[in-house]
Formats: structure tokens, sequence, C-alpha cells
């Protein structure tokens, strides 16, 4: 007996301890090797970290990282400090990247179903066999005449990939490149481009402006690019000594960058729309607009005076003009219009509202207003999910590769994805993880996860001036995995012919330098300051990739009455169902580290509360408190709500910051597959609603319709780190009023 | 003096002699019936099935079998061991206190009720134990040197606990063993075999001469002097276990004389309770303590449940009083909230109304009345602890924090099994030691003995 | 105090109530948390997470409020439809200077260091739960199992920091393993510590820049200045913790649901006691 076990049993001293290690040692972890180079690597001293910059690709804002390795293993990641867009700071779903990594449900191998399909039956087998089925495929659609029959749908792509994925799709012959990501700002960049003539998102200067009218934009937890955002808000609120943004937020549900919102507006659903119009007609109406055209604005606008929008919207007429006259005598004011609103059946129509209330308030190219990019990554309009579907369900995909994109989850049971995902010949799914549309596959070829990988990006929205990241390795392959780009180039040197000669690299890191090697020939900004490419290649990759600071990207941003008037003829925003058999507005939210779902296979992103409700390990459905007394439903109880269109439930959350008139649930959980973490927990409310699809852009709605809410007498399970959100008057998270603070303002030195 | 001699009158049966004394306890202690057995080894295997096989799972596992949480890290352990320093206190209540008062009453509880004292403390200890996170590094509280001179903290009420009972213990062994050398040394000469070699060697020769019986006295004073501050300081430095920390409903100024006197109050029924059950088990011992004692005891509880009354309603007033949320929110949970609301009142009930009854002499006297009377008081007690330990750290200073606590199967099954397990050692002792004083009972004869007077101090 | 032996008496006891009995703390690390600029987003919880390899427990732990974070954003609503107001606040270990938890300690596991710091020796930890009952700020957390990570998870523990063994009390560190680090870099590069050098994972990653983490020992640092804002307040400072981390106040607008300001403290209108709203 070993001194150390002697003097436990002595400690304990009772019959008890003694049984208790009779069942087995008090646990410690296995004993495991210390120090696993018996041949050191030289680049690895143990103790020492080493620091990569990349890229987080956890969601579309491209943050740069600094991937901290010790021995080998990721062991932390971080914001990359001279990185532009997120300057060092990181949200929680970029810092779960290791997370991703090491998570023990990834593929590890290349599978082929064995089972029916739709049944989950794999067997693994090897790269070599995966890429020549794929392959084989490929070539024989092409034989058959029928290259155009071969899909490809992904998610949004930029940088070089994009361009590899276009060139080896048209290698083959068709042009069949479908982008979808539930949120995708299709409608955003739709609204931009239609009504203000650009061809990117723009830089909304949030951190300079000092008035913030957002209508629905999440912009510190989830919308377009959160880090960004979020620094600039901290910067709003606090950076400049004496200034102080406001920030009004207009949603009918309370959302994270709601709660710390100055103002809340609670806007009736889809009705935002109206609401930006009347406010933009209350400023042309009151003269803050100076620019010409009025009488043409005036009369555009004048549907939704806000006599007859208060109404519409639920908003007092009074504050509609008071919200008017700040936006306006605010210098400078800013508008923006996130996912609540361009979720709507008519997103666009709201986002183009918001872009007249900028136009008209004079916000646009000013510092703390409206800054242009430059052009920026833009998906085919024409090619929306619903397209691709209807597609696949009349028999035309023969071929479909599906990259990293989960449809079958993010899609309704009413837009039969499944069944239109079966009536597809042959199914290629690169992913990482055995998600819902994985499922479906006939071939899976498992990703790298992105710290193992090659890339780059061009963030959309950018920082005003040029910015392209890089994505490096920081640590060799866990597993027998490929990167995207290794994957299509491999397939296109199997395939042969056209293919292979327009896609010679040998590997997906070559053909991304030899990307970079022709836009640093190209582009003189870039080569201005290194000798040669190598120099320059290698100090990009250790800063994370080029950015150049100067040359603001100056464009014309103007609006035209005409723009309104096409809002205007919309009205608001459409609701499924009947407002007396469904009485309430069914609000869906990208829950804020789970997003899409595809945070919730990570189990910090698991464990961390949501915000505002604190819940973790599931989900919940959000019912002001006082409509939960009418309906006689308790706080956890199990609801279920139910549209025209399907029922799910999930237990009750009383939430203050909702309309009576609504419901709101989060998206991102109730998973059927998707790894252990992500199974089974919550429910997955994007099931009812109906299919409502942009013909315009090709976005599908999320706020489209209404709900009945039945209380279930079950408790409904809900886990939630909260005692209690009620202060009971102990003054713990301390405030000054405005006044008071301005007071403070003027007598500090 | 003449009324201690009369009221001592009262106290005995006359009929008494010494031998049948003898007789009497040697029967208790050796006479054993099948009865006893069937109820030792149920008990016995109780406090396996109960306390020691969950406890051994619980240090398997971890705490987390408990139901604590944070913020509530002290739950039905500590409400234990609280409780049973309660129970300890009767005993020195009893010998030291009423010693030094001449109450002569205490004569024939005495022996028992120290009995309980000791068993009740090794239940103490071992709570300390169950109560650890990592109890095989338990001998980290105690100071002995080391080579990382690593030391203790005395500024920690734990610490301070750690003294305080470590010392109670070994004075409470000391006084009951001490208190049992004269009936050793008489029972050597009774017993035979095993019995008598035991005896003989812890009677540590005593042979009853008056120099012995000098030294016993006046050592059995000092004993009783030295004791009696323990049973203050101890329940009082268990109180600042809770009096020292921030935390609302713990940090009150009252807590230290509403502990000692909730202890003496339980340590009291305990007793009673007690003898009631071994009167009913067996009959002869009615002899011993008989109606007055119930008499007496049936007083004092009424007198300390009434003292009790009147710090319950202070620590309340106080609260209301200093009418801060803190104050109010912890009262609020304690006294409105169901369950607690039941409990709270229950707990009122037990330990207040109830003992009132105590007024009436027919009462006091009445042994089904008494018995049942003790339950709730004990019933009372523990929810007096339950109500301030887990109950206090529910509401603590952020509400975002707030959590409740329920106790787990193992926390049950441990505080039933820890009530088996003092029942087996009781049941255990009594068939090895006089579990009433032969000596005192027989001072009590009052044939008057040589020793008397200065047994009373005199 | 010469010659007045009762009074030198009474300077040699006060010495011990010096936490750690440290005439002089090297560093007095600081945390300044600017209410004004979070905005919840939990991204410090999960630096955190990651820092310090702190364990994922499940939803039914979860459940019984057993979740092992070692900073956690509370917030606090007031106001009801349409009028709700929402506060966040950070709670991390306020690393007490008169610290609650220290006291209950019965065998200095947990103590004060040459830096100030209340640090938490998890190897001399027993298990009593005193120091987390009494933490006013319930930031204390218990290891109430062995934790496991699911392979290959577990790759991702960083070296630098324990990995806490069943039956001891965890709690924000201040990312001491950070601190050293810095250091010993200034150590190594023959300089004294300064300002911006060291930054606890929580505080590196928040987007919103709500923390400042510095020396308020250096007059010339960022939190030596915020220090002095009018903004300031601590946690429940009439509880004479001295907690090392200090907020400012987050601006509300005015009217509206909002709780009343100045003078209004947890003791039911007892001033603070030291310091107050100003600086
Ligand atoms: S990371 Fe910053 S903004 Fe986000 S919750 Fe933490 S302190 Fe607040
Ligand atoms: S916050 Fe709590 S744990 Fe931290 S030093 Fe203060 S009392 Fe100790
Ligand atoms: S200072 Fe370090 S240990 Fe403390 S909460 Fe922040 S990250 Fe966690």
């Amino acid at each position: 007996m070993k001194r150390r076990d002697f003097l436990k049993y002595i400690g304990v001293g009772g019959a008890g301890g003694v049984l208790g290690f009779i069942f087995g040692k008090v646990s410690k972890p296995p004993v495991g090797k210390l120090m696993p180079y018996l041949i050191p690597d030289p680049d690895i001293i143990p103790g020492v970290a080493n620091w990569y910059a990349s890229l987080c690709a956890h969601c579309g804002a491209g943050c740069g990282v600094l991937v901290k390795v010790m021995e080998g293993r990721v062991k932390k990641i971080e914001g990359n400090p001279e990185h532009p867009v997120n300057k060092g700071k990181l949200c929680a779903l970029g810092q779960a990247l290791p997370q991703t990594l090491y998570n023990p449900d990834r593929l590890k191998k290349p599978l082929k179903r064995t089972g029916e399909r739709g049944r989950g039956q794999f067997a693994e087998i090897s790269w070599e066999e995966a890429v020549s089925t794929v392959a084989k495929n490929l070539v024989d659609l092409n034989k058959s005449g029928n290259a155009n029959k071969a899909y490809l749908l992904t998610h949004p792509l930029r940088g070089t990939f994009a361009k590899l994925a276009a060139a080896f799709m048209s290698s083959l012959g068709t042009s069949n490149i479908y982008e979808y990501e539930l949120f995708q700002n299709r409608n955003l960049l739709y609204a931009l481009e239609t009504s203000m003539g650009l061809d990117c998102i723009p830089r909304y200067d949030i951190e300079n402006t000092k008035y913030l009218l957002s209508f629905g934009a999440d912009f510190t937890s989830t919308w377009v690019s959160p880090v960004l955002y979020s620094d600039a808000y901290g910067k709003m609120r606090q950076a400049a000594p004496g200034n102080r943004g406001k920030l009004v937020q207009v949603e009918p549900r309370m959302s994270l960058t709601g709660a710390s919102a100055d103002e809340w507006v609670a806007a009736r659903p889809g009705a935002e729309c109206v609401l930006a119009l009347s406010i933009a007609y209350a400023l042309v109406e009151k003269g803050y607009y100076r620019g010409g055209e009025v009488d043409a604005w005036r009369s555009a606008l004048s549907k939704y005076k806000p006599s007859a929008a208060a109404h519409i919207a639920d908003v007092p007429e009074k504050r509609i003009y008071e919200i008017a006259r700040d936006f306006a005598k605010t210098r400078p004011s800013l508008a923006i219009g996130g996912e609540t609103v361009s979720s709507y059946q008519d997103g666009v129509s709201g986002l183009t509202a918001v872009n007249i209330l900028n136009h008209l308030a004079g916000n646009n190219g000013i510092k703390g207003g409206v800054i242009a990019n430059a052009a920026g990554e833009k998906p085919d309009f024409k090619k929306g999910i619903a397209a691709l579907i209807d597609d696949a369900a009349k028999g035309r995909v023969k071929t479909l590769i599906i990259n990293n994109t989960n449809p079958v989850f993010t899609t309704p049971d009413g837009a039969k994805t499944v069944e239109a995902l079966k009536a597809v010949g042959f199914i290629v799914s690169l992913a990482s993880f055995k998600d819902e549309t994985v499922a479906l596959a006939d071939i899976v070829l498992p990703l790298d996860a992105c710290l193992e990988d090659w890339g780059d990006d061009e963030p959309n929205p950018s920082v005003g001036y040029p910015c392209r990241t890089l994505m490096q390795p920081a640590v060799s392959r866990a597993a027998d995995t490929l990167g995207a780009g290794d994957v299509f180039l491999a397939v296109a040197r199997a395939v042969g012919g056209k293919t292979a000669g327009r896609l010679k690299a040998a590997s997906y890191a070559d053909y991304l330098k030899d990307a970079w090697r022709d836009e640093y020939a190209k582009n003189k900004r870039m080569s201005a300051g290194t000798l040669t490419f190598d120099d320059f290649w290698n100090a990009s990759l250790k800063k994370g990739g080029w950015w150049h600071p100067v040359g603001e990207t100056k464009k014309a941003m103007r609006v035209s009455p005409s723009a309104a008037r096409d809002a205007a003829s919309k009205g608001p925003s459409m609701f499924e169902g009947d407002a007396k058999d469904f009485p309430f507005y069914f609000m869906l939210y990208p829950h804020h580290v789970h997003r899409d779902g595809r945070g919730a296979n990570i189990p910090w992103m698991q464990e961390l509360s949501d915000p505002m409700t604190s819940v973790v390990w599931g989900n919940w459905i959000e019912i002001n408190p006082k409509t939960a007394e009418r309906l006689g439903i308790r706080e956890g109880a199990l609801v279920t709500i139910e549209s025209p269109f399907g029922k799910v439930s999930a237990p009750a959350y009383l939430y203050p910051g909702i309309r009576p008139d609504t419901a709101a649930m989060p998206i991102g959980q109730g998973h059927d597959a998707y790894g252990r973490y992500a199974q089974g927990k919550g429910q997955n409310p994007i099931r009812i609603l109906p299919f409502k699809n942009d013909l315009r852009t090709g976005a599908f709605a999320v706020n489209s319709t209404r709900v009945k809410i039945s209380p279930a007498a079950r408790e409904g399970g809900i886990v939630k780190l909260e005692g209690t959100a009620n202060e009971a008057g102990r003054d713990i998270a301390q405030t000054v009023s405005v006044s008071e603070y301005m007071k403070m303002k003027k007598e500090a030195v | 003096m003449p009324a201690v001699i009369l009221q001592l009158r009262k106290v005995t049966v006359d009929k008494r002699t010494y031998s049948e004394v003898n007789k009497d306890i040697l029967r208790l202690m050796t006479k054993t019936g099948p009865g006893y057995y069937a109820a030792l080894g149920i008990v016995a295997s109780l406090a396996g099935i109960l306390f020691f096989l969950p406890w051994a799972y619980q240090i398997y596992r971890g705490q987390g079998v408990t139901g604590l949480n944070v913020p509530v890290l002290w739950g039905v352990y500590l409400v234990n061991f609280v409780f049973w320093v309660g129970i300890a206190h009767a005993g020195t209540l009893i010998s030291a206190m009423l010693f030094i008062t001449k109450t002569p009453w205490r004569r024939a509880i005495a022996r028992g009720a120290e009995t309980m004292t000791l068993f009740a403390l090794i239940l103490v200890a071992l709570y300390i134990f169950i109560h650890m996170g990592r109890p095989w590094n338990a001998y980290w509280t105690m100071p002995y040197p080391n080579q990382r001179e690593l030391w203790l903290n005395f500024m920690s009420p734990i610490m301070f606990d750690v003294f305080a009972i470590g010392t109670y213990t070994t004075s409470s062994a000391v006084f009951l063993y001490f208190g049992m050398i004269p009936d050793l040394a008489s029972l050597q000469h009774q017993t035979t075999g095993w019995r008598k070699k035991l005896y003989s060697t812890l009677s540590l020769g005593w042979r009853g001469t008056d120099a012995q019986w000098t030294v016993h006295g006046r050592a059995t004073m000092f004993f009783s002097s030295f004791i009696m501050p323990l049973v203050v300081s101890v329940h009082s430095i268990v109180s600042w276990d809770f009096a020292l920390s921030l935390v609302p409903g713990y940090s009150q100024t009252v807590f230290a004389p509403y502990f000692v006197t909730g202890a003496l109050l339980s340590g009291l029924a305990g007793v009673m309770l007690m003898f009631t059950i071994m009167r009913w088990a067996y009959p002869f011992l009615t002899k011993y303590v008989t109606d007055y004692h119930y008499d007496r005891v049936g007083a004092l509880i009424l007198a300390l449940s009434l003292v009790w009354s009147y710090f319950t309603c202070m620590e309340v007033f106080t609260g209301l009083y200093a009418n801060t949320s803190l104050e109010l929110e912890h009262l609020k949970f304690k006294i409105l909230t169901l369950p607690y609301f039941k409990l709270y009142f229950l707990m009122i009930f037990c330990n207040s109304i109830l003992p009132l009854s105590l007024i009436f002499k027919k009462l006091r006297v009445s042994r089904p009345f008494m018995l049942f009377l003790c339950i709730f008081v004990l019933i009372g007690m523990w929810l007096e602890r339950y109500l301030i330990v887990p109950n206090a750290l529910s509401r603590k200073f952020l509400p975002f924090m707030w959590h409740d606590y329920t106790p787990s199967w193992v926390e049950v099954s441990i505080t039933l099994g820890a009530l088996m397990f003092f029942v087996s050692l009781f049941m255990v002792s009594i068939k090895l030691f006089p579990v009433i004083s032969l000596f005192e009972v027989k001072e009590d004869i009052g044939i008057p003995m040589k020793h008397e007077h200065r047994k009373d101090g005199a | 105090m010469s010659g007045n032996p009762i009074k030198a008496i009474i300077e040699r006891l006060k010495e011990f109530r010096r936490p750690g009995y440290y005439k002089n703390y090297d560093h007095k690390w600081t945390m300044v948390i600017d209410l004004d600029r979070c905005n919840g987003c939990e991204a410090c919880v999960t630096a955190c997470y990651a820092e310090n390899n702190l364990p994922v427990v499940g939803k039914e732990d979860c459940g019984n409020s057993r979740v092992m974070n070692w900073i956690r954003v509370e917030r606090y609503v007031a106001g009801e439809y349409p009028d709700v107001k929402v506060k966040f606040i950070p709670i991390l270990c306020q690393q007490c200077s008169k610290a609650p938890c220290e006291l209950g300690c019965p065998v200095y596991a947990t103590y004060h260091n040459q830096d100030g710091l209340n640090v938490q020796v998890y190897n001399r930890c027993v298990g009593t739960f005193t120091c987390a009952t009494y933490c006013p700020y319930d930031v204390r957390r218990f290891n109430w199992f062995t934790y496991k990570w699911d392979a290959p998870l577990e790759q991702q523990l960083n070296p630098d920091v324990t990995v806490r063994e069943m039956g001891v009390m965890e709690k924000c560190t201040f990312c001491i393993q950070r601190i050293r680090a810095g250091k010993d870099k200034a150590k190594d590069e023959g300089r004294a510590v300064k300002d911006g050098d060291i930054t606890p994972a929580c505080a590196q990653s928040c987007p919103a820049g709500a923390f400042t983490f510095g020396d308020l020992n250096d007059p010339e640092s960022r939190v030596s200045m915020l220090a002095k804002s009018r903004r300031r307040f601590r946690l429940f400072e009439e509880l004479n913790t001295e907690p090392s981390v200090i907020y400012l106040k987050k601006v509300f607008a005015d009217g509206g649901g909002n709780p009343p300001v100045g003078g209004h403290t947890l003791a039911g209108g007892h001033p603070p006691v030291k310091e107050g709203h100003g600086g």
C-alpha cells in the first residue's frame, strides 16, 4: 500500500471509508505519458506556446484569430489583435473552435451508405474509394449528357474557395451552385442593391454614431458580424468621453441587443416596415429632410403618416415623431435593419425602409453613418433553397454535392426537403459531423476543422478598406480528413479531362498560394512594401492576412422615392394563419451561440446559458407573463405551439420583453442527429413553419406564421441557471441616469 | 441543606437496598434476552445499510450524490452536526451543571445522559467527515508538525469547531469514565469471566477508601466546573460557524445563546426520551427514574422552551428591525414560503407551544405524554437547524444565484442510518457499562453515608 | 506610540488583521468592468472555460445549480411590458482584500498571496465548503464529482492550469497563470511589469471591451484612471470585503423603470463605507 493510500485509510477511519475504497480507488485521471516526445520535434518546446494566426470559420463574419498551440495541440483561441474585423476580440462561438476540432463526434473517415437512404447506416471506406466513386459518378453524368444535372449546394462561399468551386463546377459543364444558410443576408444584400445601388454590405459605423435606430438587428450577438459590432457598441457607449451614443431598438421581442438598448420599441411583428416609413414621413413632414424631391418623397410616403401607422405598428404617434426628431437632430445617426426584419415574408421592404431613413437623415457616407465597402460576394438571388428543393423533387438533380450546410434541419417539414433529397440520384456530403442532411448522403467526405485547413476570406461586411484573412492549419490533422478545397482538387484529378486540367494544383494550399500570387502581381497596394511574393506571403501568414487601412471606398449611396413607393405598397408583412384561430405571432431568432443550429454540438455552447433566459441544454418558448397568466401557464410548464403547419412542444419561459400577442422561440436546438451533445436537446421550431421564400431574393422567411398556444399539464424540464431575475431592491448592477451622467461628465476634470 | 435533603427523600423509593440496586443493574447488563438481540440486530444492520453503505458510495462518487449545490453548500449533514452537538449537551448539563447547583434528581439519570453525550459526539465527529469533500485528508485540520510548514488558520470558525469539539469529546469521555470508576470497581466483584477482567482493569485499582473518595469527590467537582463552561462554549462556537459569516440569516449576534438554549432543550428531550424507552424495555428501572424526575425535567424543558421562544422572536424581530432586503427576503423565505412555512410553524408548535402544556404537573409526570413531547421537541429542534443552515444559504446576496435545496436520498439515508448507529452504540453500551450510576443511586437511598457531605460539596 | 506598551501591542495585533500577514503587496491587481459597455454576450464566460479547464457538467447538474462557471453574467430585469429594463453584470471572484472566504478556511487552502490575490490551493483543500458559504458573491465552485472530458476533448486542456480533483473548491484566479507568465516575461526582459502586460482571458475576449485589468498600485495604470471614475462602485461595498473588482455604473435612460440612484444601498440607507460613488 502506498503511503498516500495508507493515509487516506487512516484519515477516513470509518468502515464507510474503507468500503468506499473497496468500490474502487477514488477516481483519478488515468496516468498518461508525461512526455510523449521521446524524439523531440524541433518545433515543439514543451510548455511553450506557439501562436498561429488564422481565421474563424464558425460563422460568416470572418474574424481573425490567434491559435494557441502547445505540444501539438490547440489549447485556446483568441482574437487576432491586428485583425480589423474583430480587433483581438472573439465571441463565445468563435472561442469554441477547439471543441469542434476535438469533438468526439467528428467524422473520422469517408463513409459509404450501406442501408436505405436516410437510415444513417454507413460503412467506412478509404479516401481513394470515396473520391473515385464520386469522380465516376460525375464522369458518367457527363458522358450521358446530363452535366447540368450536377448541383453543388454549399454554405455561402467567399475568397479563393469560391473561385475553386466555381471553376470545378464550370469545368464539369454546370453552373448549378446554390448557396444556402438559414441566416444569409440575402434580403439585406438585395435591399441594399435595389434601393441604394450598393454591391456590398456597407460598414455601419456604430462606433461613431450618436443615435442608433436598430430595427431588430441583434448586432451584439448574432447579426452579420457580431464581434465587429459589439466592439463598436462598446466604443459607442464609452470610448469618447462625454459622448455616449443612444440605442433605440425596434423589435417585438427584446433581443440581447434590445436588452442593452436605451429604449425598446415593441412594434407589431411585421409592421416595422410601416413604422420605419412613417418615421421617414415624419422626417419629410417636419422638414428634417434637407435633400431634393421633397414632394416626391412626401407623396411616396404618404400612405404611412404617423397617425395611420400608429395603429398598424402599435406605436403611439407621439413616439414616432419623437423618434423622427431624435433621429434627425442627433448627428450622426444611423438606422440598421436586422434579422427580425429581414426574416419576414417581405423582409426586403423593411430593410429598404431602413435605407430610406438613412438617406433622408443624411447618414450615408458620413462618419457615424453608413460607409461603403468594396464589392463583396453576393449569392445568386435566383438560386435559393426553394429552387433547389423544387429541382430535386422534380428529379432534375442527378448528383448533388452538399458542402457543409444543413438544409434538412433548417427547412420546415412542409418544404419536404427530405423527400426531395431522396429523389436525387447521388448525394455527396462534405461535412465534419453526421448531421440531419449527411444522413441522406451516399458518400460522406469528412472535412477538416478550420484549425487544420487552409483557406482565405474577404469579410463581408468588410471594414471600409481592403481586408483579406488567411486561414492556416495550426495543428496536423487529428483524423483521416481533408479540407474542402483538397476534396475538390482530388475529385477533379480523379475526374480527369478538362476538370483536372483547370484544377492542377497538388493541394489546396498550393492553389491558395497561387491565387494570392496572382492577386499580388495585380494589386499594387498588396505588393507595395514587400520585395517578393514569398516575403509577402510569410508576412501575411504571420499577421493573419492582409489589410490596408487607407483608401476608403467611396461610393454614391442614394435612395430614390420610388423605392419608398415600392416598399410602401407592400404594407406590413404577412403572417400565415387566421388571427382568430392562431392568435399569436410566432417569432424565431437564432440562439446566441447555436445560431442556425451549428453550435449545438459543442458542449461549451450547450452549457453556456442563454443570456436573456439563462436556459442551458435545451430550448424554450418565450411568452409574456401577462399572456401566460391569462392562459394559465406557469414558468417551466410544457407548452404546445401549433401553427397551421404543425406543432411543437417546449417548456415555457415567462419573458417580460415580448409583446403579449407574440410568442418566440430560439432556433438551434432540436437536432435528431449531429452528435451526442446536440441530439435530443430541445425542439426544432423551424419544423412548424410554412415554407415561404421571397421570390426576388430566394430567402426563406422564418417569421411567417401565427400560432396558438396550449398549455400541457406536464413540467417541461427547463433547466436555467438563474434563481430570479429580480434584483430584490439590492442595487446590484448599479446605474446612473443619463442626466446624472451628464452632470458627472461636467464635474469630472 | 435541609431542603435538599428533604427533596432527596422524595426522589428515592425507600425500600431499595444496596444489593437490590446492584442486582438490578447487573441484571440489566448481563441478562440478555432474544428481544434485545433481535432489536440490536435490526438496528445495527439498519445502521450498516442506511449509514455505512451510502457513505461509502458518497466517498466513491463524490459529494455530488447529495442535494447540495451552489449556493447551498451546507445541508443536512451540517444540520445533523449541529443537532447532535445539541444532544451532546444533555449529559454535561445534567452531570456538571446540576451537580454544581446540587440538584439531587440528576443522579439517576446522569450516567445515561453522559453516555449519550459521548455517543452523540462520535456522531458529530462522523458528520464532520461525512460532510467533507475530501475526508481522507481530514487529518489536515489537526495541527501537526510537517516539513512543508503548513499550519492551520486559527481565525477560522471551523478550526474553533475542531478544537471545541475535540476538547468537549475528550473531557466528556474522561468525565464519564471517571465517574464510572467506583461502579466498575463494585462490578468487578459481582461478575466473572471477561467482564471481571475488563472491569478490574478499568477500575484502576479502586478500593473505595476514604482517601479515594475524597479525591474522587474533589475531582468530580473540578471536572464539573471545568466542563460547565464547555457547555456554553461548544455550542456558542458551533453557532459562530454561522454567526461569523456575512450571510443574512447566519450573521446574528443572538446565535450563541440561542444555539446553547436550543441545545440544552434538545439534549434534555433526548435524555428523557431515552429513559422513557428504557423504562419500557426494562420496567424495573421505574424504581430509579421516577415520576419525580419527569416532573423536574419537564419543568426544566418548559423553562428552556420559554427562553428558546424568546430568542426565536428576537431573531425574527432583529431581522425585521434591520429592514434590509437581505434580512427580509431571508425571513420571507424561511417563514412564508412553502414548504418552509409549514416546517416553521411545526417547529414553533413543537418547541414553543407544545411545551407550554408542561405547566400542568399531570402532564409532566405522564410518561406517554412526555414520550410524545420529547419526540416533538427533538423534531422541532432538528427543524430549527434545518431552517437555519440550508435555508439561509438559499437566499444569499445575489438573487441570480438563489437556489433551493432538497436533500438527496443519500443524505436522508445517512441521517436515519446515523441515528440507528447511535442507538446501536447505546444498546451495546448499556450491556457493557452501568447505565445508572450505582454509587450515586446508593447515595440516594438515604442511609447516611460518611462521604455524603463531601460529595455534596460540604 | 513610543512608550505606550498597550498601543504597541494593539499595533502589533492589528498586523494580524492584515490578510495573509503581508505588510505590502507587490501588486494590487484590479479589474474594472464597465457595465455600460457589457451587452451580456458571454464571450467572457467561454474564454474562462477555455483558459481554465472548466468542466462541462451536463444538463442534470446544471439544473442542480452546479455549473462550473468561474464567471457568470447575471441579468436583472425590472418593470413590465412595455417598459422593461434589463441589466447585465459579469460576476467573477471579487478578489476581496478582506476576503470572508479566507476567514472560513481552516487549513489555509485559500489565502492571500504576495500579489494581493485571493488564491485557492487545490492540493490543500479538504472540502469543508466554508469558503463558498462565506463568499457573499457566490463565485466559488465545487468539484462534486470527478469530471470527465469525452476523448479527444481533453487534448485541448490548458497545461498551465491544473485539472481539479473531486472534492476540492475552485474559483476565478484572475488567471494567475497569465499573471505569472507576464511577470516572468518582464523578469526575463529585466524590467518591471507594465500596464497592459497582463490580461486575463475573460478581459482579453470581451468584444465590447468592458474589462480593464491592471495594477492599482501603479498610479499611471488604466485601472487607476478608471477607478477614479464617478461611475465606480463595488459590489456590496457595505460588507467591507474590499473587492478588487470595480464596476462602472451603467447609464440608464431617464425615467422608465429605473431603480433609484445614489444613496440607495443594500443596507437600506446606510451610505457605503468608503469612497462612495465618487472617486
Ligand atoms: S464578454 Fe464583455 S460584453 Fe460580453 S458578457 Fe462578458 S463582459 Fe459583457
Ligand atoms: S469574491 Fe468570494 S471567493 Fe472571491 S475573494 Fe471574495 S469572498 Fe473570496
Ligand atoms: S480572470 Fe481568468 S479565471 Fe477569472 S473569470 Fe476571468 S478568465 Fe476566469
